[in-house]
């Protein structure tokens, strides 16, 4: 039996993953992947399969790549930043294999919409080799979910299932089928040489993996025919388009004027490149547009085609500028590719057009820049600004200066105006590191001496701090490391962690305290403290940055999304002097003025009572209390 | 048949909750539907986007400019800065409650929501504008504007399925503790677009907009 749900993308996945008999799934949570695993997550009772958030995505991957070497079918869920974490057991992981079944999801990001990146996981896929599988709507994501537990059982290869942003988080009308309690029939681990590289092993299994990448070529060529993911339209012209994933459809939405004109290359089995009906396709046209989001990866493996068969055939799409090489892309953006292509080869066919919007756009008042902001309420925020409080009488008393590191988070966000508190913000985990870095260059400096802050999250420091946390007292770097414990992975949407007790399925989990971890590694002041008194925040930042190398304060606080606020703050006009310190201090989204205005306190205040805190003249005051 | 829909707001207001609203209401009314959401670091107090396409003509999820049928406005400003997406003769239903931002943009000129208002009502022939943020504040909770507008472009004719549909979701959508305060702004939406229908698409609670 099947039925017919609104599924988001991600959740056509974990539905297809529990279709397949998924029986193990990791992951570690990133914009756009998310889904995947919380859905995978909230029905692992029901069906019992074992579901856990993992520290990083290497140890994610690790601990599926575990499950599958015993026979069973797992899953690991990623954003593809995380592949680059996990790099280093997949890069072993092909040669090895895997006897159940692995399936790595990997979620890329065109735009960026919420990334460091803009890195194509079907490149990656490549390098590993990998096969990657190219979804382009969220059926297709649930149907090649099936295949990919099938290919990965059947070819004892891990297999990545790629998705885009837009394939993630939208959502469609998905078919799915009737999911059962996960079979308990595995065989277990059993020893074999196999499963331990070592570089003679590695040596006999690189010839069989290169041969496992020709099988996979055809094999996805043969499925041109016979299956959907994979097929070829006749046009009456012979110019081809070829496409993959999301592209296909804003292609196909761009040509609909023209339909049947192009004969059109649509593969969703990206790695290895379906050469043989690839270079059919490329035998009955003269000019070859390739439509596809991120790297020009198809457009490469046409070209070497096209050059290894000295076929006459004209390749447009980004490394000749029809295209753009960066950014993601929807019909507008494909349009111009192809009438810029049409134009380049000089061909008869029309260029399209697109559809005028109804308003001249020329007209439209000019907008407010709207960038995204720490919440309302936010503990962030209070942490921000008593470090920028601490720095600047460290610069007053002493003529130190501050130089502060990010992280990945919703504290990123830290970076805004009027804040201003990310200095640097790299990768995972990187500005503990860097600020180390940073400290050891001190004595090379001309410019004065700088206290080096690094800012990390809960999630984060778990991920990848501690690793940098060691080195940094190992080597005496002098840094403060500020630990933004909101007790959630508040930007990905409030996935739990190892240090708040409770597990990706809800259960009890043992507690890892952060601060006596910190304790643990060395660090030679640790403080813990809540981040509702201003003073006593800065207070704490002060001390830490005034001791002589490594310390750590421990910001602790519920974040403000999850939780019940305190109240709600309102400005006495009577004593406001306008100053708007709240205002240009802060950056609360509760709060705005105009111009001529006294500042005005919204509905959207949480009552964190920071700016009552920061304002000079006592006018911001409790809502009841006014009343 | 095709039939696109931008959903436009700021993070926080619930524009993914009204995507799924419309999208699984369009699939129960027998229709195939394709959304795109704004998930992620945007949601944090920034534009964000829903497109939702209905219809068997619907390729991908993203709607292509100058082909939307509507667009749900929950902020002003938002709904202006998504103009570019609207058809000839399309529709707009915008929230006349203006969120201003705390940090004007550098440079930028100061957010005027009333001359935006202006701008709209004037440019747009098809357009529902009303203080759905202060509809919703009345019958119980300023952050059900989103229910409340979907209700009003379903009260005026500018859904391609019935209420009927998109209460029936609702229900099933909206924890039981919520269920009430939803059904009022469901009903007082649909009531004061009833009611404004009568004077043609301009909304007598324009004049309320801040």
């Amino acid at each position: 039996m099947s039925s017919k749900r609104i599924l988001m993308g991600n959740e056509a996945i974990a539905f297809g993953a529990m279709k397949a008999g998924v029986q193990i799934a990791s992951g570690y949570p990133g914009t756009p992947s998310n889904e995947v695993m919380e859905t995978i997550a909230s029905h692992a009772k029901e069906y019992g399969i074992y579901a856990e958030w993992a520290t990083n995505e290497k140890v994610a991957l690790e601990t599926a790549v575990g499950a599958a070497y015993s026979g069973a079918n797992a899953i690991v869920t990623m954003k593809q930043v995380g592949l680059n974490v996990a790099s280093d057991p997949l890069m072993s992981l092909s040669y090895i294999g895997v006897k159940g079944s692995l399936v790595i999801l990997v979620s890329d990001d065109p735009g960026p919409h919420s990334s460091q990146t803009e890195q194509d996981t079907r490149v990656f896929g490549h390098f590993a080799n990998i096969p990657v599988l190219d979804p382009s709507t969220p059926q297709e994501a649930y149907d090649m979910t099936l295949l990919a537990f099938e290919l990965s059982h059947e070819m004892e290869t891990p297999v990545i299932l790629r998705t885009t942003t837009r394939v993630s988080h939208g959502c469609a009308d998905v078919v799915i089928g009737d999911i059962f309690p996960v079979p308990r029939d595995i065989e277990g681990f059993v020893k074999d040489t196999r499963w331990a590289i070592f570089p003679k092993l590695t040596a006999q299994r690189h010839p069989l993996l290169e041969d496992l990448q020709l099988r996979l070529s055809d094999r996805f060529s043969e499925y041109f025919g016979d299956n959907s993911f994979n097929s070829v339209s006749k046009g009456s012209s012979r110019i081809g388009i070829a496409a993959s994933g999301v592209s296909y459809l804003y292609a196909m939405e761009a040509i609909r004027a023209l339909s049947g004109v192009f004969p059109v290359f649509k593969t969703a089995t990206v790695y290895p490149f379906p050469e043989k009906a690839a270079l059919e396709f490329l035998k009955g046209i003269t000019d070859l547009i390739v439509v596809e989001e991120l790297d020009p990866y198809m457009e490469e493996q046409f070209l070497q085609l096209a050059g290894k068969h000295h076929l006459n055939v004209n390749i447009y799409g980004k490394k000749n500028g029809c295209f753009p090489v960066s950014g993601e892309y929807d019909v507008d953006v494909v349009i111009d590719g192809i009438n810029s292509s049409l134009e380049k080869g000089n061909t008869d066919i029309p260029g399209l057009s697109h559809s005028l919007p109804a308003i001249n756009l020329k007209e439209v008042p000019s907008l407010p820049i709207r960038a995204p902001t720490l919440c309302a309420g936010c503990m962030h925020r209070t942490v921000f600004y008593a470090f920028k409080k601490a720095a600047g009488k460290l610069r007053s008393q002493k003529d130190i200066g501050s130089v502060f590191s990010g992280d990945i988070g919703c504290y990123t966000l830290g970076n805004a105006r009027p804040l201003n508190m990310v200095d640097t913000c790299l990768c995972m985990g990187a500005g503990i590191s860097i600020a180390a870095g940073l400290s050891h260059t001190q004595e090379y400096s001309s410019n004065g001496k700088a206290k080096q802050v690094a800012f990390i999250g809960d999630s984060t420091f778990f991920h990848s701090g501690i690793a940098a946390v060691v080195s940094a007292v190992y080597n005496n770097a002098d840094i403060t490391i500020a630990v933004l414990d909101n007790r959630t992975t508040a930007m990905t949407g409030h996935q739990p962690h190892p240090g708040i007790g409770i597990t990706a399925v809800g259960s009890p989990a043992k507690i890892i305290d952060i601060a006596e971890v910190l304790k643990s590694c060395g660090v030679g002041l640790v403080r813990t403290i809540g981040a509702d008194s201003l003073e006593g925040c800065i207070d704490a930042a002060t001390e830490a940055m005034q001791f002589e190398g490594p310390s750590a304060v421990v910001f602790r606080e519920k974040c403000i999304a999850i939780s019940k606020g305190a109240g709600q703050y309102i400005v006495d006009e009577d004593k406001c002097t306008g100053c708007k310190l709240c205002i240009s201090q802060l950056g609360c989204p509760a709060i705005f003025s105009i111009t001529s205005g006294l500042p005005v306190i919204q509905d959207t205040c949480s009552g964190c009572g920071l700016c009552a805190q920061t304002c000079p003249s006592a006018a911001i005051i409790l809502k009841e209390v006014l009343q | 048949m095709k039939f696109d829909i931008l959903i436009a707001g700021v993070g926080g207001q619930g524009v993914v909750l009204a995507s799924r609203l419309l999208a699984t209401a369009a699939m129960d009314a027998g229709f195939h539907v394709a959304t795109a959401e704004t998930i992620g670091m945007a949601q944090r107090e920034g534009s964000v986007t829903s497109h939702v396409r209905i219809g068997d003509d619907v390729y991908g999820s993203l709607i292509p400019q100058g082909t939307a049928d509507l667009i749900i406005g929950l902020e002003p400003a938002e709904a202006a800065r998504n103009l570019r997406y609207l058809r000839k003769g399309g529709s707009v239903v915008v929230n006349g409650h203006a969120i201003l931002p705390s940090t004007q943009g550098r440079g930028s000129e100061e957010y005027n929501p009333d001359r935006l208002i202006g701008f709209l009502n004037d440019n747009c022939p098809n357009i529902i504008s009303a203080d759905f943020t202060r509809l919703a504040k009345d019958a119980g909770t300023y952050k059900a504007a989103n229910v409340a507008m979907i209700a009003a472009a379903a009260g005026a004719g500018l859904l391609p399925f019935s209420q009927e549909y998109l209460w029936d979701v609702l229900e099933k959508m909206i924890p039981e503790k919520y269920r009430d305060v939803n059904r009022s702004v469901f009903d007082m939406a649909i009531e004061s677009i009833s009611y404004t229908k009568g004077m043609g698409m301009e909304s007598a609670a324009s004049n309320e907009t801040r």
